[in-house]
């Protein structure tokens, strides 16, 4: 039996022997002594069995990353989903008669006129908001206002919100439904365009309600001021939570736990179909059966079709074809780019695309995303702009609809899913059908580090045939047919100590990153800071990686390659329940561009070759992997970069999104521990 | 993430003095329990306090107590009496009391891991591991934060160390004192009691025999005769004064089914890190004693293997099942298997013979991560269920297991290994690679 050279592991840093030359026997006696084998013989095998692996690892990890990867692309594909389904019975989506009427539509239009005139007086938020509470208070709700003040290190934000309470006529409001409007729209993720309509809705919504005693639930009517931070100042005091840096009034009325919510978008004159957003704060999604229930009750109660975001199907509206050409690009010839599967696909593939940039960053699309952490389910129904056909009439009706669906349910949403993949508004991927695909590639990631950890508890060494070799101060005569020219493996200790110094390090780097990200010196001097803290970043590396001795150093490079590959699998296999979208990013910057790390580097056959002539290059590709492209990216586009990292600053202080902060600790660290891989190499 | 933190305050504490590396240590503790009132955040945490172990259950069976209402005849309160007696009389039940209490019951576990540490290596003078020993326990994530939780859970594994550290050091009474208090706190921890006598009858004690099984046994019948078992009725009359003097303190016999069978008839299923909770959440109420007695049976069935197999060296069947406590007990919070990494440190022996420790380790960061992530998906954000965070003690399950059974093999192996080169030096190098292997 042959038995390929491996790496023995016996205690003292010792020599392969060779195997016994394999004895002739009969086929019969054989197999019984297969059966019945030595234990010499069971461990042979078991070290065949291994060295076949470690062998075949390099096609493994190939294998995984491929799938992985491939998988992740393939994560649009029509098939991979299913249609959404509600699963809690309670729910009877569409069921109801509905009587918001056209007298309701012309109070609405009389509220609207109100706010227009208030607008074009340029009324203080004050103003605005006394406005609203005494519309509300004409219709005989509680009703209070509710200033604030948020202030993060680079931004002072200032409001009035304006809330108001209608008690259930039927039971002690122990559940309450909120209904949402922010003074700005979603429009340009709260670029300035005003809500107007979305505000005037709540109000002739509450006219309405007023009307009917059939609710077992309190319905609270929120008109917040900005964009998401009167909200999340709202929420947090209605909560009874304190958050540092927001100075709120406390709230003159309450009510009870709230369950589930809607956020109403309606900034433009009329719209053609209501867009659903939903994603909330740090990747969290609301259940599904709400965004189902909203799909069916919008089609069938308010008769308005509901798309994803504000896209369009451009199956049905062929006139946009040009947003899908990056997944389609004009290349293709026209009998594979007309094919019906494939418009699909770049139907979903947008807004897969859409979703995955939300939740990656952890962002909100909306206010509703600043309820998931109060266990709020909700979303936001946008009236996309358009020239027709739909107005108040038909936004009235869904949110009637869906108030009743609401209004029906017994307990917490729960039944459905939380974690899901929406492609289209009445399509969605299970978890199962996404999450392996970020799992792959960390098992992928985890095999290489893995197999680098076993390459660096052995030496390679030269034996020259026929010498006496000298091992742990003891002399073994070796015989020369056996050893003959072959190189041996020497077990050797893994640095493992100095390798979690360095991880550490670097993780204290990015701490220091973090730190000073946050202050305000910096994110005033963005442009003059970034760069110097970048080359900071880059240097400190290098220069503390020159004092680790040149006969240490491709040891301690092994090991942290290992380390380095199992710690950045094991976030990712974390994150992919968490948040997905922001694993899959992790896998496409972290996956391939680690492991391949020091294969650039010269292979231990070959030590006497000098140095390694490309250390400085992929060094200086890893530091712009990690941070680089952020000073890459001020040369092109300063502002872009700017209200990024100011952007990203903001969330995290005023409504804790841990993008910046896992960025700067926990990403950076480690694209700066693979660069040290490579300098160490 | 946990393991950076461990190893820079281990490099750290190489050189240092023992009395340094606690009093700096004990400090910084000091300073974190009240710069920012950290037991508050964590005090409700299930995984580092249990329904036998919590700190508010604790204050709400005091509460009861002292307002002449039995408290354990609600479902709540599930500690020993003792605890009663010990808070409502000698020590003030307050916040700030508690904190200064489980920091120094933290030094002072830290302080008998050292000290059986230098038991085992035979020396009484300090030596260059002492810290690293020290460090282990007391700055250990999984002994830590249960400890700034204020779980008795960490007052229990003090005892647990001290009681093994006195058996160490021959010192009989004492330490079958220590254990029989520690076994009115805490039952289950009715598991050591075998090693620990078997360690104080031991001819040479907590030294490392594990390179030499064969000598040193111990399980002869005269022996066990001679010193075990005066040893167990000395025991078995500490226990009797214990129970008595539980018995008068809560004033009838109530507490017995709370405390003292709370580890059997499992009476709250409150989640925690072990894994009995949820198959009885699960499960017929009519198969309820049946899986009872076979999750007792199974605790108790590892005793006498790992006590026959490691006679040689009773301190290393103690570790074992120190681990086995932590993986399979019926409400385990991670203090238990805190120990048991703890306690890894004072066998160096076995560390070239893991076979799998990167393995382990890398389990051992994917629970620390899940579990608190899981649980807090499940009962705080509501987007997972019970199935989310079973799951993840099913990996710290897989983690704590992976670490006995590597301690296990590592153990044996260090027998062989000696075995071999010592009586087989002079036969040929191939003889020598396959019994090596084996």
């Amino acid at each position: 039996m042959e038995s390929p050279p491996t790496k023995q592991t016996t205690a003292q840093a010792t020599l392969v022997p060779p195997p016994p030359p394999p004895a002739r026997e009969n086929p019969v006696k054989r197999f019984l002594g297969r059966l019945k084998a030595s234990p010499a013989t069971k461990i042979r095998r078991r070290k065949a069995m291994n060295a076949k692996i470690h062998k075949n690892l390099g096609w493994l990890k190939l294998l995984l990353f491929i799938v992985g990867y491939v998988w992740m692309l393939v994560i649009p594909y029509p098939d991979l989903g299913r249609k959404t389904y509600s699963d809690e019975n309670a729910l009877q989506p569409a069921q109801v008669h509905t009587s918001y009427n056209w007298g309701d539509v012309r109070k609405a239009d009389k509220y609207l006129e109100g706010l227009e005139s208030l607008v074009a007086a340029n009324a203080t938020s004050e103003r605005i908001a006394t406005h609203l509470s005494d519309e509300f208070a004409k219709l005989g709700l509680l009703t209070a206002t509710q200033a604030y003040n948020l202030s993060t290190t680079n931004d002072l934000s200032s409001g009035v919100n304006t809330y108001a309470i209608l008690r259930s006529p039927r039971i002690s409001g122990a559940e309450a439904i909120l209904v949402g409007a922010s003074w700005l729209s979603r429009t340009g993720e709260g670029d300035g365009t005003l809500n107007l309509r979305g505000v005037s809705t709540v109000l002739s919504i509450a006219s309405f309600l007023r009307r009917s005693s059939h609710w077992a639930k309190d319905i609270i009517f929120v008109v917040s001021d900005g964009y998401m931070d009167g909200m999340q100042a709202f929420l947090t005091t209605y909560h009874g939570q304190t958050q540092s840096n927001i100075q709120a009034q406390p709230l003159r009325h309450s009510s009870g736990v709230i369950w589930t919510a809607m956020a109403i978008d309606y900034p433009a004159h009329s719209f053609s179909h209501l867009g659903v957003f939903h994603e909330a704060l740090n990747g969290r999604l609301p259940n599904a059966d709400l965004l189902h229930s909203f799909q069916l009750i919008s089609r069938y109660a308010g008769g308005v079709p509901v798309i994803m975001y504000d896209h369009l199907d451009w199956r049905e509206h062929p006139a946009l074809r040009k947003q899908f050409d990056w997944v389609t690009p004009k290349w293709l010839p026209r009998s594979i780019r007309d094919r019906k599967e494939l418009k699909t696909f770049a139907y979903h593939a947008r807004n897969v695309w859409r979703h995955w940039g939300y939740q990656a960053r952890g962002k909100a699309s909306g206010i509703h995303g600043l309820m998931r952490q109060y266990r709020i389910d909700a979303f936001t129904m946008f009236a996309l702009p358009a020239v027709g056909p739909h107005g108040f009439h038909a936004i009235g009706k869904t949110i009637e609809s869906t108030l009743r669906t609401m209004n029906n349910l017994l307990e917490r949403l729960h039944a459905s899913v939380f974690f899901y993949t929406l492609t289209a508004p009445d399509r969605f991927i299970k978890i199962g059908n996404y999450l392996p695909s970020a799992v792959i590639v960390s098992v992928a990631m985890m095999f290489t580090g893995l197999g680098f950890w076993v390459d660096a508890g052995w030496e390679r060494i030269l034996v020259p045939g026929g010498k006496a070799l000298a091992i742990g101060g003891k002399a073994l005569a070796i015989g020369e047919t056996a050893f003959r020219g072959e190189d041996r493996w020497k077990q050797r200790s893994r640095p493992v100590l100095a390798v979690l110094m360095i991880m550490a390090l670097t993780h204290a780097l990015g701490g220091a990153l973090y730190t000073l990200c946050t202050t305000a010196v910096f994110l005033q001097n963005i442009p003059i800071l970034l760069p110097l803290i970048s080359l900071l970043i880059f240097g400190v590396p290098i220069i503390l990686s020159s004092f680790i001795a040149p006969s240490a150093s491709s040891q301690i490079s092994k090991t942290l390659q290992a380390l380095n590959l199992s710690f950045a699998s094991t976030i990712i296999s974390i994150t992919t329940v968490l948040n997905f979208s922001l694993a899959a990013l992790l896998c496409a910057l972290l996956g391939l561009p680690l492991a391949l790390g020091s294969s650039a580097a010269p292979t231990r056959s070959s030590p006497s070759s000098s140095g390694y002539p490309l250390k400085y290059p992929v060094y200086t590709l890893y530091a712009l992997l990690g941070y680089g492209f952020l000073t890459l990216g001020l040369l092109y586009s300063p502002n872009l970069v700017v209200q990024a990292i100011q952007g990203g600053v903001r969330d995290w202080e005023a409504f804790g999104v841990w993008f910046v902060p896992l960025f700067c600790g926990v990403y950076v660290p480690l694209v700066v521990q693979a660069g040290v891989v490579v300098l160490l190499a | 993430m946990s393991a950076t933190t461990r190893t820079t305050t281990t490099t750290k504490g190489l050189g240092v003095s023992l009395g340094a590396t606690l009093s700096t240590i004990t400090a910084l503790r000091i300073c974190l329990a009240f710069t920012k009132d950290v037991s508050t955040y964590l005090q409700y945490e299930q995984l580092l306090s249990s329904p036998l172990t919590s700190y508010t259950r604790l204050q709400e069976g005091l509460f009861l107590f002292n307002h002449d209402v039995d408290p354990y005849s609600g479902g709540l309160f599930y500690h020993s009496p003792l605890y009663l007696s010990i808070f409502s009389t000698i020590i003030p039940n307050s916040r700030f009391i508690a904190s200064l209490l489980w920091t120094f019951a933290d030094a002072l576990g830290a302080w008998a891991l050292v000290q059986i540490w230098r038991a085992r290596q035979g020396v009484s003078s300090p030596t260059s591991r002492d810290s690293l020993v020290a460090v282990s326990y007391l700055l250990n994530p999984y002994t830590l934060l249960p400890s700034l939780a204020l779980s008795t859970s960490s007052l229990e594994n003090t005892l647990t160390l001290l009681a093994i550290m006195l058996a160490s050091q021959r010192l009989h009474s004492p330490s079958l004192l220590a254990l029989a208090l520690l076994i009115t706190l805490n039952p289950s921890s009715i598991l050591l009691l075998a090693p620990v006598l078997l360690l104080l009858a031991h001819p040479t004690g907590p030294k490392s025999n594990l390179a030499s099984p064969s000598t040193g046994s111990v399980l002869t019948t005269p022996l066990l005769k001679k010193t075990v078992l005066p040893l167990f009725a000395e025991f078995f009359a500490y226990i009797a004064v214990l129970v008595g003097a539980s018995a008068l303190t809560s004033g009838g016999w109530s507490w017995v089914g709370q405390n003292v069978f709370a580890g059997v008839l499992l009476p709250d299923l409150t989640p925690n890190t072990g894994l009995w909770w949820y198959f009885f959440t699960e499960m017929f109420d009519h198969f309820r004693p049946f899986f009872l007695m076979v999750f007792t049976m199974h605790l108790l069935i590892y005793i006498a293997p790992i006590c026959v197999k490691f006679q040689h060296d009773p301190l290393f069947a103690t570790l074992l099942l120190q681990g086995i406590l932590g993986t399979f007990k019926a409400y385990p919070t991670l203090a238990d298997p805190g120990l048991f990494i703890a306690m890894v440190s004072v066998f160096p022996e076995i560390y070239s013979h893991l076979r799998h420790p990167i393995v382990t380790t890398l389990l051992h960061i994917h629970a620390a991560l899940l579990l608190p992530l899981f649980n807090h998906l499940w009962l705080a954000h509501g987007a997972g269920n019970a199935n989310f965070f079973y799951a993840s003690t099913l990996v710290f399950a897989c983690a704590n297991g992976a670490g006995v059974l590597d301690c296990l093999w590592a153990g044996l192996r260090v027998g062989i290994e000696k075995l071999s080169t010592g009586e087989k030096a002079s036969e040929d190098v191939e003889e020598e690679w396959t019994v090596v292997q084996e």
